[in-house]
């Protein structure tokens, strides 16, 4: 079930996440984003300027699969449980890719009070090419 | 001929700037992630959680721009907007952020070095972004690595 509650207790390392499907990307959802984030970067709107820039053409704000990203995590964990969230571009996202997010538990660990969850997380597109990579933390409640 | 990046910027810090967070923005920017989760839209279920409000998702922090012409960054590095490209970004977090909230952001550039990868030379540029609240708590880090093809 979509934001059901995680408890730390019930968390094992291996676990994957519920894979999040995103797309087909739209120039109208990067128009949208750079509204949104305040990122105007032609490169992200123009193809004539992308071109020029030697890109091939528009590409998504690295950003919006960061957001996609951590969306993959907040479904599962819930927003406010995120500590970081820390990735790497490591390819561009076209119009009309399909990128599907997935995350896999690397760690758990307890400090006091304070239960965290290591995660590996990552973005990957149609072809099954890694766009994203990274890492994030989040912190759950024990149960009682 | 590869343009040259100006070392010189390491170190230095950009004036702090403030931001207030607003409601419809952090509605707008869920929204234009394509996600629904309703502690972001939906005031009443924000009410209702331990929160006492709706919440910011994790990247809402990329929001918060000091309204300065950021190309005379890009200009006193050397560089312009059609060669820059996101290399990584990390938020560190340690509490949720809520609208109405008020912060003060402070950058400054961590270190510039240069690679060269698979489509030629390339300058990194590591920036950090320290947000600390009315009670001047810390509240988040933004890194930022720019990467500028030369």
């Amino acid at each position: 079930m979509k934001y059901a509650r995680v408890y730390f207790d019930d968390v094992k390392v291996g676990d994957e996440l519920p894979p999040l499907v995103k797309g087909p990307i739209q120039q109208i959802q990067l128009t949208r984003y750079a509204g949104a984030s305040g990122d105007f970067n032609p490169i992200h709107q123009d193809d004539e300027f992308a071109k020029a820039a030697g890109m091939g053409g528009v590409f998504a704000h690295g950003m919006l699969s960061m957001g996609f990203v951590g969306q993959v995590v907040t479904d599962w964990s819930g927003p406010a449980a995120v500590r970081k969230l820390s990735v790497r571009f490591a390819g561009l996202v076209r119009l009309k890719d399909t990128i599907t997010c997935r995350g896999r538990v690397l760690a758990k660990s307890s400090k006091d009070v304070t239960h965290l969850v290591d995660l590996e997380v990552w973005a990957e597109n149609q072809k099954g090419e890694r766009v994203v990579t990274g890492k994030a933390t989040v912190v759950l409640p024990p149960r009682e | 001929m590869p343009i040259q990046i100006n070392k010189g910027v390491i170190g230095k810090e950009s004036p702090p700037f403030v931001v207030t967070v607003e409601r419809g923005k952090i509605k707008e920017f869920a929204r234009a992630l394509g996600d629904d989760n309703p502690l972001y839209l939906d005031d009443q279920v924000g009410q209702a959680s331990e929160w006492g409000d709706v919440v910011a998702p994790p990247t809402f922090m990329t929001t918060f721009r000091d309204g300065a012409d950021s190309g005379a960054f890009l200009r006193e590095l050397g560089t312009d907007i059609s060669r820059i490209l996101h290399g990584e970004q990390e938020f560190e977090i340690f509490r949720p952020i809520r609208p109405g909230e008020t912060f003060v952001c402070r950058s400054k550039v961590l270190d510039v070095y240069e690679k060269t990868g698979r489509s030629g030379p390339m300058a990194f540029v590591a920036r950090e972004t320290s947000v600390t609240d009315a009670t001047n708590e810390i509240v988040a880090f933004v890194r930022h690595i720019t990467v500028v093809r030369l």
